[in-house]
């Protein structure tokens, strides 16, 4: 089930609203949740759900064993055997088909080509019981001895599909007792809110415009394959961090606190901090579980940044485009890691903004085309080689139409409810007054992302695929 | 590891007051919405996009287990929402105006992409453009409905395969009139004059063969500004009629362009008028040497409100508010009950009895092209008319306007659409004796996806 469906908001949503209020106690509250959940993953996924409970099942077990083994070497054992379960799981059904149609290309092979499609959410449950088995091993965490609750955090349906990444850590408490006071129902309604209109209100249209640009790429304009990619780079952080407010709203309704996925990561000054504010549960994932992973020896340092990269693209893709995706973030980080943070910190701002911001553009153009031919061609383009000149009609007509949905989607790319929220911490009339103003806000900004879903039966969010 | 979440503020008694009021005006919304979704009659047809909408998934364990049952409940829930109508109408006239503003004095507006076209200065070591005419979008962005590449056909509620090609997936909206943007044959001027090679091959030399290849309005109506978003059709219809052996080109670019102050295309359609339709039939009659019956002669009728196909597509508010009239010419022969008109199946099987024109007053206002007939029937008119003429006319919806006005100069006319037409067509046009086989097709068909259907329909069995 997708979030930005009227099925969803106005129907799945408002009954398990009803039912879960009308549950008392955590307990009862909890078997709502999972009971929703399953339905909401059942709703898309009606044989795989299997595999995800299966996958609850694992590694709730080795969580078990791990707990009892603690100390000997067969917690070791289960740890390993259960990460290696759920890599082997996202192995099969994620990357099967690429890995044996490279074989096949690399080594002139005929080795058949499995055709199976992707269980949604894979990546992220699979993360999120990896985290969860590790931090069990490590000592982070305390297994959990009821499968019940366990089955909750795999399943929990704001997160199941597209993230955040939520740690057990995050949750832990919360799952065993929480309350959700009226503060918090209200900031999880708006924030919900917020996250379908990112969505439908600007992602979606700013998705016609990155269409437009770079679906024929080679009859562009240099500043149309710029504008293209910068555009689809607004449209894949609204997408994304819409959904990732969606998620954390809905958490908040049912009293979860799940941390935040995106801080505005177009105000970065340099391609680091890009990725400390760009899908931060994935990026602290990988820092925490396979930066320092001692596989490269003495070079562990640059081994590991190189394995994070490389995971990082294959993460969002079982295709080359993601793979060189991740390895073009690499490089600057690393290069960026040369320069060292004091000496990079004393670059002008406006100077490491004019770095940063092409080499953000570039990247998610090599994300937008799974094509590498046509990434080529965006390339020529870009760079003034395209034979179609460096500015057309078609982009002043684009930047036209489109201007006020263009400055709108600027205006909401910077952090400008958190500045409101710091003036409302230091003076009580502007806490009032914008917690007052909001909800009219919200009111409109639900009746028309509801009337845009009208218009856009078929939208799933970009990050499902993943 | 995670970050650890950071305790709210105590909340002070007003927030808690601004906290309750905030849930309970947006759960207000939230269940009203919700309520009125699913107690208000849902709709069944969106007459604007010339589709039945989403009907509600029968159950099979088949269909459970692959998500299609459940998936599909989602999508009936969300396609047929109450008064969708209403609401698509309220996002284009209030909501996507917002979104920016019109550009230049003639106050253009695209939608979709600019179709790839010849490069601006070619040089001499640069591989010739290799785009079909009708362009697709390629990547991994989300496609959203009001730029779908999804072709129009003049088929409603039909089970059949789409209809290709007929349309561009980039349309610009100007002094109020939606045009398709074209991407430039691409080289397949040259494969549409070998097929009609076969043609003639296949058909010997005792028939008639002629190739009327239609332009749209982009080549009379693009302000001369805006050109460099468009190839040149005129171009292409230029190396086409070069290029043809065997088969004699019908230039109807000439002729529209002699009219292009009259009403020859639809503004809010993609395709042609009633009148381009006249003056382009007048000019094959010419040619074919046969009888041509003046526009005096046919009963003029005028409905109005039309918003045709381009609207859909467009979801443009200068489109939707701003309908056009729809007029269609009755020849005199068929008012006298003259005409025989059986239409048959794909199959050429299965002859009923249909009137020559369907009555567009009864038609939703975005359908009322299809008074010419519908594209999967095989249509044949008797004339009355004794000179011995019998025509084959093999057409894509282009085409079907040019009926009525060929009703004055053959004896027999076969309507067959290559994109449904199932016979194989040389033995066809020998069964009925064809003196003269014209091919009616807009040049999207000609030089797109449909120029396929031509080389099917001459082979298969």
């Amino acid at each position: 089930m997708v979030f930005s469906k009227l099925f969803f908001v106005y129907l799945f949503l408002p009954l398990c609203l009803v039912i879960y209020w009308l549950a008392r106690g955590t307990n009862n509250k909890n078997t709502v949740l999972i009971l929703f959940s399953l339905i909401f993953y059942a709703w898309g996924e009606p044989v795989y759900i299997l595999l995800m409970l299966l996958s609850a099942v694992v590694n709730y077990a080795a969580g078990l064993g791990i707990e009892k083994y603690r100390g000997r070497k067969t917690a070791s054992l289960i740890t390993a055997l259960a990460v290696i379960y759920d890599l082997l799981m996202l192995g099969i059904f994620k990357y099967s088909g690429f890995i044996a149609e490279n074989l096949n290309a690399f080594f002139s092979l005929s080795l058949p080509v499995p055709d199976i499609r992707l269980p949604i959410g894979i990546s992220f449950y699979t993360f999120q019981t990896i985290s969860y088995v590790i931090d069990v091993s490590w000592e982070d965490v305390a297994a959990q001895k009821r499968f019940k609750n366990f089955l909750l955090y795999v399943s929990l349906f704001p997160q199941l599909v597209a993230g955040p990444i939520v740690r057990y850590s995050t949750i832990e408490q919360e799952i065993q007792e929480r309350h959700a006071s009226a503060e918090d129902i209200a900031y999880g309604l708006n924030r919900l809110i917020l996250g379908l209109s990112k969505k439908v209100l600007l992602a979606n249209q700013l998705s016609v415009i990155a269409d437009a640009a770079l679906g024929n790429v080679g009859g562009a304009t240099a500043f149309g394959a710029w504008y293209g990619a910068a555009v689809y780079a607004l449209q894949i952080y609204f997408d994304f961090s819409g959904y990732s407010d969606i998620a954390i709203g809905l958490g908040r309704i049912f009293g979860f606190h799940f941390d935040e996925n995106f801080r505005h990561p177009f105000v970065c000054k340099d391609i680091t901090e890009f990725w400390q504010r760009w899908h931060i549960s994935l990026s602290t994932f990988f820092r925490d579980y396979l930066l320092y992973v001692p596989i490269f020896g003495k070079r562990r340092k640059y081994g590991g940044l190189f394995l994070v990269w490389l995971c990082t693209g294959i993460w969002h893709g079982a295709n080359w485009n993601f793979i060189l995706w991740g390895l073009y973030y690499g490089f600057f980080v690393f290069f960026e890691m040369q320069l060292g943070k004091k000496r990079v910190k004393k670059i002008p701002a406006l100077l490491r903004h004019l770095y940063s911001k092409p080499v953000i553009v570039i990247g998610f153009a090599i994300f937008y085309f799974e094509d590498l031919g046509q990434l080529g061609s965006f390339f020529r383009t870009a760079f003034g080689f395209g034979g179609h000149g460096i500015f057309g009609v078609q982009d002043a007509i684009s930047l036209h139409n489109n201007c006020f949905l263009l400055i709108a989607a600027v205006l909401c790319s910077l952090p400008l409810i958190e500045g409101i929220k710091k003036l409302g911490e230091k003076a009580a009339p502007v806490r009032y007054i914008s917690h007052f103003a909001a909800i009219p806000a919200a009111a409109v900004l639900l009746l028309l992302s509801s009337i845009m879903l009208v218009d856009a039966t078929t939208n799933p969010f970009l990050y499902f695929r993943f | 590891m995670a970050e650890k979440k950071k305790k709210a503020p105590a909340s002070s008694k007003g927030m808690k007051v601004i906290a309750v009021f905030n849930i309970i005006v947006i759960l207000a919304v939230l269940f009203a919405a919700a309520a009125a979704l699913v107690i208000l009659p849902r709709e069944t047809v969106s007459t604007e996009e010339n589709r039945t909408l989403t009907k509600f998934p029968e159950f099979s364990l088949s269909s459970y287990l692959s998500g299609d049952y459940t998936e599909g409940i989602a999508e009936y829930y969300d396609d047929t929402v109450p008064h969708r109508s209403d609401i698509k109408s309220i996002i284009s006239t209030y909501i996507l105006p917002l979104k920016g503003v019109k550009y230049g004095e003639d106050s253009i507006e695209i939608y979709g992409n600019v179709p790839a076209k010849p490069k601006q200065e070619p040089a001499a070591t640069e591989p010739p453009a290799t785009e079909p005419a009708v362009t697709e979008t390629t990547g991994t962005g989300t496609a959203p409905a009001e730029t779908t590449t999804v072709p129009v056909t003049t088929l409603p509620d039909s089970n059949e395969p789409a209809a290709e090609g007929e349309i561009s997936d980039g349309i610009v909206v100007v002094n109020g009139r939606g045009i398709m943007l074209y991407g430039g044959a691409g080289g397949m001027d040259k494969s549409y004059a070998d097929c009609m090679a076969n043609y003639r091959k296949e058909l010997g030399k005792d028939i008639n063969i002629w190739s009327m290849v239609i332009p749209t309005s982009v080549s009379f109506y693009m302000p001369e500004n805006y050109l460099s978003l468009t190839a040149s059709e005129k171009d292409d219809l230029d190396s086409i009629a070069k290029l043809l052996k065997g088969v004699t080109p019908v230039d109807v670019y000439t002729p529209l362009l002699a009219h292009k102050n009259e009403n020859i295309y639809a503004r809010t359609d993609h395709h042609w008028s009633a009148l381009g339709a006249f003056y382009a039939a007048q000019e094959f009659a010419k040619q074919a040497g046969v009888p041509f019956a003046p526009i005096e002669e046919y009963e003029k009728n005028t409905i109005r409100g039309y918003v045709g196909t381009l609207y859909g597509y467009t979801k443009s508010a200068d489109l939707l508010n701003n309908p056009e009239n729809f007029v269609y010419y009755r020849p005199k022969a068929d008012i006298d009950g003259k005409l025989t008109v059986t239409k048959y199946d794909e199959w050429f099987t299965d002859p009923t009895e249909y009137s020559l024109l369907n009555d567009p007053t009864k038609m939703d206002k975005s359908q009322m092209y299809l008074t010419y007939g519908t594209d999967e029937l095989i249509t044949h008119v008797e004339t009355g008319v004794k000179n011995g003429r019998i025509l084959v006319v093999f057409k894509d919806s282009y085409g079907n306007a040019l009926l009525p006005f060929l009703t004055s100069s053959f004896e027999h006319i076969y309507m067959c659409d290559i994109r449904y037409f199932k016979p194989n067509a040389m033995y066809f046009c020998q069964q009925q004796k064809a003196t003269d086989v014209l091919f009616a097709l807009s040049i999207y068909s000609a030089v797109g996806g449909n120029q396929e259907c031509l080389n099917r329909i001459l082979y298969q069995w």
